[in-house]
């Protein structure tokens, strides 16, 4: 088969899966629904490699394959096809996302066992797969929308998949709304290219593009200003992020999944899919580039005093994104697409240790109340510690090779880049202090109620309560179910989080500085005509330096991590209390929510209510009253004229008839 | 000029001639007039049916010769002081129809049976002689006795219920006020006869040729006769003594009133300006266009909020008349066509109307108060329907003759640059809507009173809410009727209840409804009719033009 | 053809006078599918390709006025018939359930208004047009009148008095059209195929556009025209409600494309920056209040506003990507908003309330319930992948073209929809389930209502071609007379 039927089948899998567990819903026994589900994302995987040896088949400068299935909806000059492009970066893509989905469902189809939308739960996730997958082999923009849109959905569905909680359902919607503004900026962009050029397939806009737009023409940078829009709403980069920490509402495995490993990551690839416009209009670039950069530093500060053990991963994804964003931005795709893929790994294995640890503290999320779990899950924690290193770019694990390469790269293009590769690098100190917090929060130190039975083989079940709030609610609609799963008893979370473990480890040697460049040489095939990337050449030297560096601020912050949190405990407080104000801003994530609630929300609701009370009540309906109250004061005058006097008629007839005569005498000639 | 008009005259005196078969309407209705008086004089045993048989019989030859007539060639009678064409017999064709329709109305009428029925049938049969001449009237001498005859007896008609006050109120306001029209309008004669030196229409026409056009004179009898007429046809504001009158006269007669009337006297009010004042279009023209502007306002807002259906028909008449006026004011074929036609379409939907509210005038204790058709949908749709009908019709709501009528108005009036009177039309039917929709929502979607023997079995919650909503009860407890019925109830209850009895009536309402339905999808035969009329105007326009 | 579809549910109405009252639900029923079934063969055999009248049936009806009995189809109506049939089929199916007392009046006057209904999308002659177009209301005001809740007899005569302001004014513009253009026509004609080639000059086409476009305007309903629209959604009975509000308020939209904009171009050049404006004043306004109502009546209704003032945007940008845009979203919206009501129907009964303050939970036993009105409120805020985004999509994109600003303002519209369409989801569906309320499994006879509206928007998301393509080539028809505007004016 070749390797466009491949990309079809990418897709037709998933669909499938959800479509077979949403109807099947009543008759799908125990845990079959997981299973179809896992079963479903694992041939999309197996389909994706199909693709890929299919591409490897062609030679480098072939390997962009577009295919379509029929025109959907093009009519009055519009393009609209449903077709798809199957090339080195959409494969790449696909591989990740389907190798990490599969890992996921493994895990889910244990940890989410027990609870009562056991089969809903598979039927949204295979929809959320399904739908990144028509995001990422799209091959033209308005496809790209409509999974982008769809992924929206799916991400909304899952947030408020305990949808009896409402600041579950609040933070959906929450996420939603965003993203829909991020939806509109990529349907401008959309027209723009519409209008400018005519098409929206990919290849046929990046051919004509160079032709059509001067370098940093208003056009073309408006649109990839809007193309950012889309991007950072749905990357969670500044301002656009806030959604994101409330998305830890959903269960543990869909902030694995969507809002670590996948989804988060589509700005990437759409700032990666769409390099050679943002190659004509450098400044976008660079606009991405610096918010990247501010974001990856403010989710790292904030990461550092946030007590929710999910959310602190949560502002880490954001800030690894940052890296990511800079990466693609600055022109370094290939290296931003390695960090995407290791960052998918270690990120999606953060989460599935931090969903067993919070099965163990039954639902609890708070890091103050955790502690000394290393006996009681041994499996967990070193899962957990492989993790931490690796996103704390330890030497020899995954991030440690890819974010310096991204880095490097910066330090390499030099001029204002710099200022990326030093941000960069002091962010990455921050990143190693705050793993390891949780390590050593988490890990070690005095055992916590819960560590204690669970080493005397009692798994803990609080009553079923919001974590967020605390109100009581039933278990089932809720945290897992009356019933709760830890790696240690489940073999498909262990052998989940053992595939990413290795992945985290060792994903980094695939792309060492000098000796192997598989990423690169793959990914060329999309890559190769890019002006940029091919103009940068990172010199071995410069890589090493950056590798050195990296590690030194990965020793940093692990030491002062260790420091504080082993050494010298309580110290904290200390230092919290010494500088409170800095910490109260941070804790209260810069603000951010109140400005936004300041900015947007209050603003609409007092526009509502001044249309409802004013415009509506006054002017609407006063034309409404107007009108009737003339007409009804008229007919008044008219009937009290109607006395029923005859003389008073006669009186009327008169006047009648002297205007009459009056008019007459003055025609007259 | 005017001496040679003289001349016509004095030849037309030398060689007078009577022609009797386009006289014969005329004759029949007189020998079937003085049939019904003498057979009311023969005891009051049965002769309620008698004389509403005889009068039926009379009407029906009647209407028989004019049919013939219409196909004969139009023709003057007795030296053309008398005219007979298509305008003259279209309009007397529908006042037969609205007698004929009348005489059942009558035939439980306690009025009817008090003054006795031959009378009051010898009484209407020479009003409609009345209208019969004033159609034909082409001579202001003719013109004048016509509308006479017509008037009288209507007067004594309004007050035939002589135990009511509010009838005999009625005749004698109804008596004094025409009489001040009448006066009025011979005044005009007098001026424009000194004007022009002419009593044929045709002749004066000629006088007034065009140095006379605007000679104060002239005009001064313009703006007079303009006054006599607007109030016969009642156009505002010399429309006032209308609501009363049409409130106290007795049902059959006012539906009678409102009708025929309003048709003859447009009818000669069209033939005298637009043939004899022809000269002077440019002049009244705009005078007419603000008396049937005002008289559309007027009407439409009166009748707002009324109770009285009867008052609230009085007033919904003065903004028809006004209506009507724009199809004669504009003076072409069109307007005139669209002014018969509109005429013959009220007359349908009033007689409709009315026949209900008689009806229900004798089965309620509310008397023609809007309570009395509450609730009608539900319990005698035979009735409810005509009334909607009839209502949606007088509204000009589309599918009727209603709206098939204004169409034809608005369409002369925009072809005769009167495009804002067009928009003074639908502004009239916008607000004619209020009250028209009152009378339906009553009918269909009130709850009948309590108090109405009539009405057994109406549930008051029966309507309504199949969803949501506990409105509906609500509703039910804010329509209570008022502490009911005014004196004149309880007598007319006497009369009735008679409803099964009422079928011959209920039938012709049916009827008349019917008939609002279909010239509103298939016009055409009515506009055949109509431009015939329009067209024998215009002819006798053309006719002054040859001799003047 | 089109005769039979036109006249068939009249003639069933009259029919079900003469039935016992038990079987005129089903009688009226079995009308509505037999014309359902004729619509669908219209589309079917409907010539995609060309833009011109197909059809067509031409007779004399008043010789003295011109006016003929002129009907046919093209892209801008076949697929309004199509929906007229398909939303008349729904209602009439669920009020046959429904059981109204009084059923014969009921379903006569159901009938009456889909003759009417289908008459106004048929019409090829401004008089017949209009005349259908009045017509509509008087049904509308009996049912809502005779069968509504609440205050609904004040509300029936606000929406008839207001909606009558502006169609009786079109009469006369009507009628002003045929006589100014009689001359040069040769004679009175109505015929809009016969006035398109005789435009007006521009001094009587902009007060004769006026008159149009707020008729048009008040029935859809646009913002500031739009008081009637309040009490009359609260007051309906939810089944005329969906017609209310799925049919009629297209009819208006229609107009423009199908009299206004080929009749009196030199008008509509010369209006388009006003009207753009009321459409995106209706877009905002819509939105804004959509999202502050508590009452899910007023919700739909104010979406409503909304989703129209995009159409009327997409019709002004007088481009025929926005033109394709309307004429598809004219079709969506109407399955939409059926759904929506529908749905709304269907909480009342569980839930005895129609204010979301007072709802939800109604997720936790209903789960199949959930996903057609989630799949319903996602087409509503038109998720791409739904038709509604395609029709959204190029009526930004005419727009854009046309007017830069306007577009932008205009997406606030979007996001606000996504904001209400969630939030009444939510509401509803989602939380707590409050003390006392039931959480029901759809029954049958509300899914034989609901399932084949969604199937429908489910599978037309997947192919919304097939409106797109066929519609482009009559937009484009019916924009032609913009073409020379210049010419015009010299007459």
């Amino acid at each position: 088969m070749s390797a466009t039927t491949f990309g079809w089948l990418i897709l037709a899998f998933p669909l499938v899966g959800a479509i077979v567990i949403g109807l099947g819903f009543r008759v799908l026994p125990g845990r079959s629904a997981g299973a179809i589900g896992t079963a479903s994302i694992g041939a999309a995987f197996v389909c994706s490699v199909g693709a890929l040896i299919g591409l490897l088949d062609h030679p480098v400068e072939e390997r962009q394959l577009a295919d379509t299935l029929y025109d959907y909806a093009g009519a009055a000059g519009i393009p609209f096809e449903l077709g798809i492009l199957v090339d080195p970066l959409s494969i790449f893509m696909a591989l990740v996302v389907t190798g990490v989905s599969t890992m996921i469902h493994l895990y889910s189809f244990a940890y989410m066992g027990g609870d009562a939308g056991y089969r809903r739960f598979f039927a949204y996730l295979n929809f959320f797969v399904f739908s990144m997958l028509l995001l990422v082999l799209a091959g033209n923009y308005a496809l790209l929308i409509v999974g982008w849109a769809f992924v929206g959905y799916a991400s909304y569905a899952l947030i408020s998949f305990w949808y009896r909680r409402d600041t579950a359902t609040r933070a959906g919607m929450k996420a939603f709304v965003i993203n829909v503004v991020g939806d509109i900026g990529l349907v401008f962009a959309a027209i723009l290219l519409i209008q400018q050029l005519g098409a929206t397939e990919y290849l046929a806009v990046f051919e004509a593009a160079p032709e059509a737009f001067e370098t940093n023409e208003w056009t073309i940078v408006a649109i990839c200003l809007l193309l950012l829009v889309g991007a950072f709403a749905k990357s969670a980069q500044i301002p656009f992020h806030t959604w994101l920490p409330d998305a830890m509402e959903g269960p543990t495995p869909v902030s694995a999944l969507i809002h670590a490993a996948t989804m988060v990551t589509a700005g990437v690839y759409l700032i990666a899919r769409s390099f050679p416009l943002f190659e004509l209009a450098p400044t976008a670039a660079d606009i991405g580039a610096f918010v990247g950069l501010a974001t990856l530093i403010i989710a790292a500060t904030i990461a550092l005093v946030v007590t929710d053990l999910k959310r602190i991963i949560a502002y880490s994804t954001m800030s690894q994104i940052g890296y990511m964003v800079v990466g693609v931005s600055i022109g370094a795709y290939s290296a931003g697409l390695f960090h995407l893929m290791t960052h998918a790994f270690f990120k999606a294995l953060l989460f599935m240790a931090a969903g067993s640890i919070i099965a163990a503290m039954a639902a609890n999320q708070n890091i103050d109340r955790m502690g000394g779990f290393r006996k009681a899950l041994p499996w967990t924690c070193g899962l957990l510690i492989i993790g931490a290193l690796a996103l704390s770019g330890f030497p020899g694990t995954s991030g440690f090779f890819s974010k310096d390469e991204i880095l490097a790269f910066a330090a390499e293009r030099g001029g204002m880049y710099w200022i990326f590769a030093i941000g960069g690098y002091l962010a990455a100190i921050l990143t190693a202090f705050y793993s390891f917090r949780i390590v050593f929060r988490v890990v070690y130190g005095e055992p916590c109620k819960e560590a204690k039975e669970l080493e005397g083989g009692h798994l803990a079940h609080a009553e079923p309560e919001n974590p967020a709030t605390g109100e009581p609610e039933d278990t089932d609609v809720g945290f897992p179910g009356p019933d709760h799963w830890i790696a240690e008893r489940a073999f498909p979370m262990k052998a989940a989080m053992t595939v990413l473990g290795v992945g985290a480890l060792f994903a980094g040697f695939v792309q060492v500085p000098g000796v192997t460049e598989v990423i690169t040489h793959f990914l060329e095939g999309t890559f190769e005509d890019s002006t940029v990337e091919n103009s940068v050449e990172v010199s071995e030297k410069v890589a090493y330096i950056g590798l050195l560096v990296g590690g030194l601020c990965a020793f940093l912050g692990i030491g002062a991590a260790f420091y504080l949190y082993i050494v010298a405990p309580g110290s904290t407080l200390r230092l919290r209390d010494r500088a409170h104000g800095v910490h109260d801003f941070l804790f209260h994530k810069w603000y951010f929510d109140e400005l936004l609630d300041a900015l947007v929300y209050r603003p609409a609701i007092a526009l509502g209510r001044f249309a409802n009370d004013t415009v509506e009540r006054v002017v609407v309906q006063g034309i409404v009253r107007g009108a009737s109250g003339g007409v009804g004061g008229l007919s008044a005058t008219v009937r009290t004229a109607q006395s029923g006097f005859v003389r008073f008629y006669a009186l009327l007839v008169v006047a009648g008839l002297a205007g009459l005569g009056a008019y007459f005498l003055i025609v007259s000639g | 000029m005017s001496l040679l008009s003289l001349a016509q005259t004095v030849t037309n005196f030398e060689a007078p001639d009577v022609d009797y078969a386009a006289l014969s309407p005329a004759i029949a209705l007189t020998v079937g007039l003085v049939i019904v008086l003498a057979a009311g004089v023969i005891g009051p045993r049965g002769n309620r049916w008698l004389s509403s048989g005889l009068t039926l019989l009379t009407l029906a030859i009647t209407a028989g010769l004019l049919i013939w007539r219409l196909g004969e060639p139009d023709a003057e009678i007795i030296a053309g002081a008398l005219g007979v064409d298509g305008l003259s017999i279209t309009i007397a064709l529908m006042c037969v129809v609205a007698a004929a329709f009348v005489v059942p109305l009558q035939l439980r009428d306690v009025a009817a049976e008090e003054a006795g029925f031959g009378e009051s049938h010898a009484l209407l049969l020479g009003s409609v002689l009345g209208m019969l001449l004033l159609a034909e009237a082409q001579n202001l001498i003719t013109f004048f006795i016509a509308l006479e005859l017509l008037s009288i007896p209507l007067y004594v008609l309004c007050g035939s219920h002589r135990i009511r006050g509010s009838s005999l109120e009625s005749g004698l306001k109804y008596l004094i006020i025409g009489s001040l029209g009448s006066a009025t309008l011979l005044y005009g004669m007098a001026f424009i006869y000194g004007g022009s030196g002419a009593t044929d229409f045709d002749a004066i026409a000629a006088g007034i040729g065009t140095d006379l056009a605007d000679d104060p004179l002239i005009l001064i009898g313009i703006a007079l006769c303009a006054v006599g007429l607007a109030f016969k046809v009642s156009v505002a504001p010399f429309h006032q003594w209308t609501p009363d009158v049409y409130e106290g006269a007795p049902t059959p007669i006012t539906s009678f009133m409102a009708v025929a009337t309003k048709a003859a006297a447009f009818a000669v009010f069209a033939r005298f300006f637009i043939v004899a004042l022809g000269p002077s279009v440019d002049q009244w023209q705009p005078a007419l266009a603000a008396l049937a502007a005002i008289s559309i306002i007027v009407g439409n807002v009166g009748a707002l909020g009324q109770d009285s259906l009867k008052r609230l028909l009085g007033y919904s008449g003065v903004a028809q008349a006004g209506y009507i006026l724009v199809g004669l004011l504009v003076a072409t074929e069109e307007g005139v066509s669209a002014m018969v036609f509109y005429l013959a379409a009220y007359t349908i939907m009033n007689l409709a109307a009315f026949a209900v509210i008689a009806v229900r005038e004798r089965e309620t204790p509310f008397g023609d108060d809007i309570e009395s058709v509450q609730g009608l949908g539900r319990d005698r749709p035979a009735l409810a329907w005509p009334l909607t009908i009839a209502m949606l019709a007088l509204a000009g709501l589309p599918g009727t003759a209603g709206f098939m009528g204004k169409l034809f108005l608005i369409e002369s009036s925009v072809g005769g640059d009167y495009t804002w009177l067009g928009v003074m039309i639908v502004i009239g039917s916008m607000i004619s809507l209020a009250y028209y929709l009152r009378v339906i929502s009553a009918i269909w979607m009130r709850p009948a009173p309590q108090l109405a023997p009539a009405i057994a079995g109406a549930s008051p919650d029966a309507h309504g809410a199949f969803h949501a909503g506990d409105g509906s009860s609500r509703e039910d407890r804010e329509d209570r009727p008022r502490p009911s019925g005014p004196v004149l109830a309880g007598r007319a209850l006497r009369g009735g209840p008679s409803g099964g009895r009422c079928s011959l009536v209920v039938g012709a309402t049916i009827i008349a409804a019917a008939a609002t339905i279909v010239f509103g999808i298939a016009p055409s035969p009515l506009v055949d009719f109509a431009e015939n009329a329009g067209s024998s105007i215009v002819e006798m326009v053309g006719q002054v033009g040859q001799t003047g | 053809m089109l005769s039979t579809i036109l006249w068939l549910p009249l003639a069933v109405g009259l029919v079900g006078f003469m039935l016992p009252k038990r079987l005129v639900g089903a009688w009226a029923l079995l009308g509505s599918v037999g014309s359902l079934v004729l619509a669908i063969a219209l589309v079917a055999g409907f010539d995609g390709a060309s833009g011109a009248l197909q059809e067509s049936v031409s007779d004399s009806w008043i010789p003295d006025l011109g006016v003929r009995y002129e009907l046919g189809v093209d892209g801008l109506s076949v697929f309004m018939v199509l929906l007229t049939s398909i939303l008349w089929t729904a209602s009439i199916l669920w009020s046959a359930f429904a059981h109204p007392d009084r059923a014969r009046n009921y379903f006569f006057m159901l009938a009456v208004g889909q003759t009417a209904a289908l008459g106004a999308f048929m019409a090829q002659d401004l008089l017949l047009f209009v005349l259908f177009f009045d017509l509509m209301l008087i049904p509308f005001y009996f049912l809502i009148g005779g069968w509504g809740t609440g205050d609904r007899i004040r509300a029936t005569i606000k929406m008839i008095v207001f909606t009558l302001v502006g169609s009786l004014l079109m009469l006369v513009a009507a009628i002003a059209t045929a006589v100014l253009s009689s001359d040069a026509a040769g004679g009175l004609t109505f015929s809009l195929e016969a006035l398109r080639q005789v435009p007006l000059e521009d001094g009587s086409q902009y007060w004769i556009f006026c008159f149009f476009a707020l008729a048009f305007l008040v029935k859809m309903p646009a913002f500031l025209v739009h008081g009637w629209m309040p009490d009359a959604y609260r007051a309906a009975p939810l089944p005329v409600l969906v017609l209310l509000s799925g049919v009629l308020s297209k009819v208006g939209a229609y107009g423009f494309l199908r009299v206004v904009i080929p009749l009196f171009p030199d008008a509509s050049i010369h209006f388009q920056e006003l009207m753009m404006i009321i459409a995106v004043a209706s877009i905002v306004y819509g939105s804004i209040m959509a999202f502050t109502q508590t009452n899910v009546r007023l919700i739909a209704g104010y979406s409503s506003v909304a989703q129209l003032g995009f159409i009327t945007l997409g019709i002004f940008s007088l481009r025929p990507d926005g033109g394709d845009g309307a004429v598809i979203q004219m079709f969506n919206h109407g399955l939409v908003v059926a759904a929506v009501l529908f749905v709304i129907a269907i909480l009342y009964e569980r839930s005895e309330t129609e204010d979301i303050r007072e709802m939800g939970g109604l997720a936790q036993r209903a789960p199949v319930l959930a996903i057609l009105f989630v799949i319903v409120t996602m087409a509503t805020l038109a998720i791409p992948g739904s038709a509604n985004f395609v029709g959204e999509f190029f009526i930004l994109t005419g727009a854009f073209e046309s007017k830069v600003a306007l577009a932008l303002i205009a997406s606030v519209g979007i996001a606000l929809a996504a904001f209400y369409a969630l939030r009444m989801y939510q509401r509803t569906m989602h939380n707590r389930l409050p003390a006392g309320m039931v959480s029901r499994e759809i029954t049958l006879r509300e899914g034989a209502v609901l399932v084949p509206l969604v199937g429908c928007i489910v599978a037309l998301a997947f192919y919304p071609g097939l409106i797109t393509t066929r519609g482009e080539v009559s937009v484009e028809r019916s924009l032609a007379s913009l073409e020379e505007p210049e010419t015009v004016a010299q007459r």
